[in-house]
């Protein structure tokens, strides 16, 4: 599914303007890097993908749907090709890690059996089957953002969010944590990472979208990291 | 075919699997607040069908009293005019039955009941009873109309009826239709906002947990169902428990009142409080489904509207 976002302008209130007239095209199968500094625009572009919001001008269109005109039901649908990793992990804390992941099968109807081999599948995938009957608060950084990437990519979405999916994470994890984006997206999944880790961005060179004010300013295929302009 | 039938088949067994074992989560989960509503409901819901118990009784009383209120009219001339005022009575909508009693029907009447001095009444020499008509009234509150239409006939001579205890049953009729009335919607809405800020509350716990639910894709219903249970099976269960209380403290009640006051007319059926129970379950599934339905609709459409 290709991402076309055409003239996006996203205001807040009548002073903030957090994107601003943003073209950008993203191919299926694309692994795309989102860099600037805070504030810039880039959780608000994936929350306009995710179509948490809508924009104030211009359309946003993924395969063939046009963004603006979904209803609920349409909406339910659509985001269940969309796998999201939040930058807070957003992982449910009454839930053990196997539940964490079971229950977003489960809360688009997916019968028991293949909840339980898809699961099983995925956490032997990320290296926590171990870890699956114990609850977020008793695993680290790492492991918390392993689970909230299995969750994302269980449903076997065509494209994957990620919101600074190594923040807060050592070198090591970092690495492990994009290594598994990496693998993610050569099986054919559109991945888009928010990021502010020079290192990763550097180290597994991709394209890189740099964005300052809410505009897009680059746009480079194989991009390094520009420590003046993306911090 | 039968493929996609069959997996649309499992697709929904697995949904309706997941609500129940998500509703049971949800009654398990905020147990406190479960039982507390649960409690509530059956207070609210047994005052509900007290009320209502007591408004059928003091209803069956007054029907009681109101099957004996007769207006009596005594005619001027004869069985003529007894037949023109008994006609015009019965053309009227807020009469029960029109009996006419003949000078002679009067006087048979009047011999039964003066029993062995029947003999007393031939000193009378000839019938000097007048021909009447006996009017029953479908409420004690039209006896006063009745009797005010018969007065301004031409053909009737004197109206006799007990007015001071029809007017009283009338206003003790009226205010408890009244009374009962306001209990009800006093109930149903303590029994409603209770069960709204339970699920609310519930809402509210899951917050995060149905906002990422929403965004990996699951419907706005799917989210809905499991809270909307919760809500009837609370309302459920509190209807439920109230009519069983309902029942035996009826039949306790009821006897007590029979032994005590045996001239009162009262509904000893217990199979009413069984008929009661069910429109009482009911109830409590209309209330909770509404409650639940109103109070997680308005979170996931806060929740799916985009900014």
């Amino acid at each position: 599914m290709e991402i076309r976002i055409s003239g996006v302008t996203k205001q807040f209130y009548p002073d903030i303007v957090a994107l601003r007239d943003v073209y950008l095209t993203i191919p299926q199968g694309d692994f795309v890097y989102l860099v600037g500094p805070t504030g810039s625009g880039k959780t608000t572009l994936m929350r306009l993908i995710t179509r948490e919001l809508v924009p104030t001008k211009g359309q946003i269109t993924v395969g063939d749907c046009n963004l603006r005109s979904l209803g609920a039901i349409d909406l339910a649908y659509y985001r269940r090709d969309i796998g999201v990793v939040f930058q807070d992990f957003r992982l449910i804390e009454g839930l053990t890690v196997y539940e964490n992941i079971s229950f977003v099968q489960e809360a688009i109807g997916m019968p028991k059996n293949l909840v339980r081999e898809r699961t099983g599948e995925i956490l032997d995938r990320l290296g926590l089957w171990r870890r699956r009957h114990l609850y977020p608060e008793q695993l680290s950084g790492g492991e918390q953002q392993r689970v909230a990437i299995a969750r994302a990519m269980v449903n076997c979405p065509g494209i994957l969010l990620a919101d600074e999916p190594t923040g807060n994470l050592d070198l090591a994890t970092a690495e492990d944590i994009m290594s598994i984006l990496l693998s993610i997206n050569a099986s054919g999944t559109t991945v888009l990472v928010a990021t502010h880790n020079q290192y990763i961005v550097d180290e597994f060179r991709q394209r890189v979208v740099g964005i300052r004010r809410g505009r897009v300013v680059r746009d480079e295929r194989k991009g390094r990291y520009e420590a003046d302009g993306d911090l | 075919m039968s493929g996609t039938k069959g997996k649309a088949g499992t697709r929904r067994m697995a949904i309706f699997r997941y609500i129940l074992r998500d509703t049971w989560r949800l009654l398990a989960r905020n147990l406190g607040l479960s039982v507390l509503t649960f409690v509530t409901a059956v207070a609210v819901f047994y005052l509900v069908g007290a009320s209502v118990l007591f408004v059928m009784n003091t209803r069956a009383m007054i029907a009681g009293v109101e099957s004996n209120l007769f207006v009596q009219a005594y005619v001027k001339d004869g069985e003529e005019s007894m037949r023109t005022v008994a006609g015009k009575m019965q053309a009227m909508e807020c009469v029960a039955s029109v009996e006419t009693i003949t000078p002679q029907q009067a006087l048979e009447s009047l011999k039964a009941r003066l029993g062995s001095q029947a003999d007393a009444v031939t000193l009378l020499g000839d019938n000097p009873l007048p021909a009447s008509v006996q009017v029953q009234v479908k409420k004690a509150e039209f006896a006063t109309v009745v009797a005010r239409e018969l007065i301004a006939m031409p053909e009737v001579d004197d109206v006799v009826y007990s007015g001071e205890l029809a007017d009283r049953l009338g206003k003790i009729s009226s205010f408890v239709s009244r009374l009962s009335m306001v209990i009800l919607v006093i109930c149903i809405a303590a029994a409603s906002l209770v069960l709204f800020n339970t699920i609310r509350i519930s809402v509210y716990a899951r917050k995060d947990e149905i906002e990422t639910m929403l965004l990996v894709g699951a419907t706005p219903a799917f989210v809905a169902f499991p809270f909307v249970l919760q809500g009837v099976t609370l309302g459920v269960l509190g209807a439920l428990f109230a009519s069983g209380i309902l029942y035996f403290s009826y039949g306790y009640a009821i006897n007590a009142l029979i032994h005590s006051l045996p001239f009162l007319t009262l509904i000893k059926d217990r199979e009413l409080v069984l008929r009661l129970g069910i429109v009482l379950v009911g109830g409590g599934v209309t209330i909770g489904w509404i409650c639940s339905w109103l109070a997680v609709s308005k979170f996931i459409r806060a929740a799916t509207r985009p900014q």
